[in-house]
């Protein structure tokens, strides 16, 4: 294990981040399971450092790596530039106590990169579908990225956002007129929809909060299920390694250790 | 190439023989000489009929002199204008059979590439600089190489954040237990060099590191 500097304030989770609209919205809850809250308390520090793997997918242009980099570098980059294949940000937390980390993956929209991007749809516990508020057919596109993505994870093991970006771009009635469209996607879908803008970061750092603490939160029952059943996940080849720092990067079957370097 | 011989015969026709001989000729392919050349012999024999009937010259001979005239006369223009219209259409027929050779010959190069081509092949200009020639391969290998050494990098700047604001000197103990752990057999001598920084240890390990992933 590396020696890491403590989380940011801002990435510190002690109260349960609120949805947008509960008009599509999957878990209403205020506060984090009293199960989670209680085996958190006792296990920080033997608790091995938590990472869940999301996957951000979408048509190209509609601001997925805008999105991921006003998170987790808080800029804006105006120029267009294609993402090659994929890329990863790690996004480190506190959430009640306990490190944990987001592994944020930013796939490429653009159609050649497919056959690649899709190599590391496997084990996401996130999947993050992303369109452009300004742009409807790329919003008519989100469910076919979702199925792709769906396809490559076992059932019912992901959370699903639905993501309107662009909020800046479009006036607040357009906004309105296209989240009802995009409210009515997300339930068929079985997702939780946000409406941010990455260029000036609206919703931005709520949506990620909100990704984060729903993802640890499902990470430490499914470690609490495991070890009170005594049930071997190795070699399903479907989860992701929650073993200290092990990250899996699904390329070739090789897998590399980060963080004990 | 028939054609060719063709219209050499014509001109041997015409150069050999006397006027005579342009009578014999088809219609078809009469020129304004032979028209000229039939004027002549015709002429000839109407010189020999006056000759013949002596002066004064009946009228009957003068009338029809006259409308042999105006018969050779519009032979003349009938001839000429075929012959313009032939020489257009054979114009017309050489321009076109050289654009006939010059696709023949271009299908026939194409014809060649193109048949070892399937129906989703793709032909790749060589000399153009932007071609593409890496395969998917070599850019999974890259991106993945890639994210290995982003990985590390972010590792190692927390690891500097860390050094920066001193935390690693407090948890010292900690730290060289963990990179002992971390080395482990492939590097011996780290274990033994107390002196050398965490960095400088860090960098020896990702050699070791580095060595033993690419086998």
């Amino acid at each position: 294990m590396h020696l890491v500097p403590p989380v940011s304030r801002d990435r510190i989770i002690s109260q349960f981040p609120k949805w947008y609209t509960p008009e599509a919205c999957l878990q209403f809850k205020e506060h984090f399971h009293a199960q989670v809250r209680t085996a958190c308390q006792w296990s920080t520090g033997t608790l091995g450092l938590k990472i869940s793997k999301v996957v951000v997918v979408g048509d190209l242009y509609v601001g997925k790596t805008s999105l991921i980099n006003r998170f987790c570098k808080d800029n804006f980059d105006r120029d267009y530039k294609a993402t090659i294949g994929v890329d990863f940000e790690i996004e480190r937390f506190e959430i009640i106590g306990v490190p944990y980390n987001l592994q944020i993956w930013d796939t490429a929209g653009q159609e050649k990169f497919k056959c690649i991007a899709s190599a590391y749809y496997r084990g996401a516990e996130v999947i993050i579908t992303v369109f452009d508020l300004a742009d409807i057919r790329t919003l008519d596109h989100t469910k076919q990225w979702l199925e792709d993505a769906l396809k490559e994870n076992e059932p019912d093991s992901s959370f699903v956002f639905l993501v309107g970006t662009k909020k800046d771009l479009v006036s607040d009635a357009v906004c309105e007129r296209t989240e009802l469209d995009a409210i009515r996607f997300a339930n068929e879908m079985q997702a939780e929809y946000w409406s941010v803008s990455a260029k000036t970061g609206e919703n931005v750092k709520q949506f990620f909060s909100r990704v984060a603490a729903l993802a640890f939160e499902q990470s430490v029952i499914k470690e609490l299920e495991n070890s009170a059943g005594h049930m071997a996940q190795i070699g399903t080849g479907n989860l992701i390694k929650l073993e200290k720092n092990v990250m899996e990067i699904p390329e070739g079957n090789t897998q590399i250790s980060l963080g004990c370097c | 190439m028939e054609q060719g011989r063709e219209e050499e015969e014509e001109e041997l026709e015409e150069d050999d023989g006397g006027p005579e001989r342009a009578l014999e000729k088809s219609p078809f392919q009469l020129t304004a000489e032979d028209v000229y050349d039939i004027s002549s012999v015709v002429g000839r024999d109407l010189l020999q009929l006056q000759l013949s009937a002596g002066p004064p010259l009946p009228a009957a001979l003068a009338r029809l002199q006259f409308r042999i005239v105006r018969v050779l006369e519009m032979l003349e223009a009938l001839v000429s204008e075929s012959s313009l219209a032939e020489e257009q259409l054979r114009l017309e027929r050489d321009s076109l059979r050289r654009e006939l050779e010059e696709l023949r010959a271009a299908g026939a190069r194409g014809g060649t590439g193109q048949l070892s081509l399937g129906p989703d092949k793709m032909v790749i200009d060589l000399a153009d600089p932007n071609r593409p020639r890496f395969t998917l391969q070599e850019l999974r290998d890259v991106l993945q190489e890639r994210n290995q050494l982003k990985a590390q990098l972010l590792v190692v700047q927390e690891e500097l954040q860390c050094y920066k604001s001193g935390i690693i000197s407090q948890r010292r103990d900690q730290t060289e237990e963990l990179e002992k752990e971390a080395t482990g057999s492939s590097s011996g001598t780290s274990r033994d060099s107390e002196e050398k920084t965490i960095i400088k240890r860090l960098f020896s390990f990702k050699h070791g590191k580095g060595a033993s992933s690419r086998t």
